[in-house]
């Protein structure tokens, strides 16, 4: 797949829509209809007020306004807010849960997001800099 | 206290009008792949790929770079992409110029447009398309019903 892309389109699952299944792909997404199943995204998520979602979740960011059983996994960050609820565990770079939120589940956190995103930028440039590091002694 | 808590019950109901109002059609970009079933109210875009089935009461439109592998009902449905599968519609069906079908049509109404292309069966009689549909059936036990109180 074309997982280094960065997700240039937002797709939207609107309210009466639901869907039962495996959601992948370069994509941002919005919900606000309700997921079963599974959603692996490199991009990011927004699970708006009506938002359900029974699945685990996989994106860059996520951001939780409506309701998540289920565990969730963001490379950067996880955004719970005041209105948002997530049953199940979490991991993530960095997190935000704003007050009045529920959050029932573990968190963990991704030490840095430059790993689990693969090639990035960043740790090539770290990669390049060592390379330099060991050819100067000689 | 009450006064903060009716302000904020007011913020939420003004931002789901906003939502509602926004978000009845949903739009599934050239990037997102579905595998499984899509069902209820509302229109869908769809430009990517679904390997499963559409089940819905409104307009499905499969635009251009899009894929479907399997079964699409909706009331309408028009298709610009490529569809492996079959389509059945309550109203009716358009084929356009870039569309690829291979496999089954049950529509009552039907257009191609030149250029499409059509590989399979359509059919677009009355049987079919209630067959197709359960709810035309549910109508039909209703009058049942009412006769059976009158004879007593």
């Amino acid at each position: 797949m074309q997982k280094d892309k960065t997700a240039d389109s937002t797709s939207l699952l609107s309210k009466n829509v639901r869907i039962e299944g495996e959601i992948q792909g370069p994509e941002n997404l919005h919900v606000e209809g309700y997921i079963k199943g599974a959603i692996v995204l490199s991009g990011d998520i927004f699970i708006g007020n009506t938002g359900i979602l029974e699945a685990d979740v996989e994106a860059k960011n996520i951001v939780i306004q409506g309701e998540v059983a289920g565990n969730v996994k963001a490379h950067q960050q996880l955004e719970i807010h005041p209105t948002g609820k997530l049953i199940g565990d979490c991991s993530a770079a960095s997190i935000d849960i704003k007050e009045g939120a529920v959050f029932e589940g573990r968190s963990n956190m991704i030490k840095s997001p430059e790993a689990s995103a693969g090639h990035s930028p960043a740790q090539t440039s770290i990669t390049a800099a060592q390379n330099q590091k060991q050819q100067q002694p000689k | 206290m009450p006064l903060f808590g009716k302000k904020k019950k007011e913020n939420q109901s003004e931002r789901r009008q906003t939502a509602s109002s926004q978000n009845e059609t949903s739009y599934f970009g050239k990037n997102l792949m579905i595998k499984g079933r899509v069902s209820g109210n509302g229109n869908i875009i769809i430009l990517g790929a679904l390997n499963g089935e559409f089940d819905l009461r409104g307009r499905v439109k499969i635009a251009q770079p899009a894929k479907i592998k399997g079964e699409v009902k909706a009331d309408v449905i028009s298709v610009n992409g490529s569809v492996q599968g079959s389509l059945a519609a309550k109203e009716r069906i358009h084929l356009d110029q870039t569309a690829r079908i291979e496999g089954q049509i049950i529509t009552p109404r039907l257009s191609i447009s030149e250029g499409a292309s059509f590989d399979g069966e359509i059919t677009m009689s009355d049987r079919s398309s209630k067959l197709s549909r359960p709810d035309a059936a549910d109508s039909a036990p209703a009058p049942q019903n009412t006769t059976a109180p009158t004879k007593k």
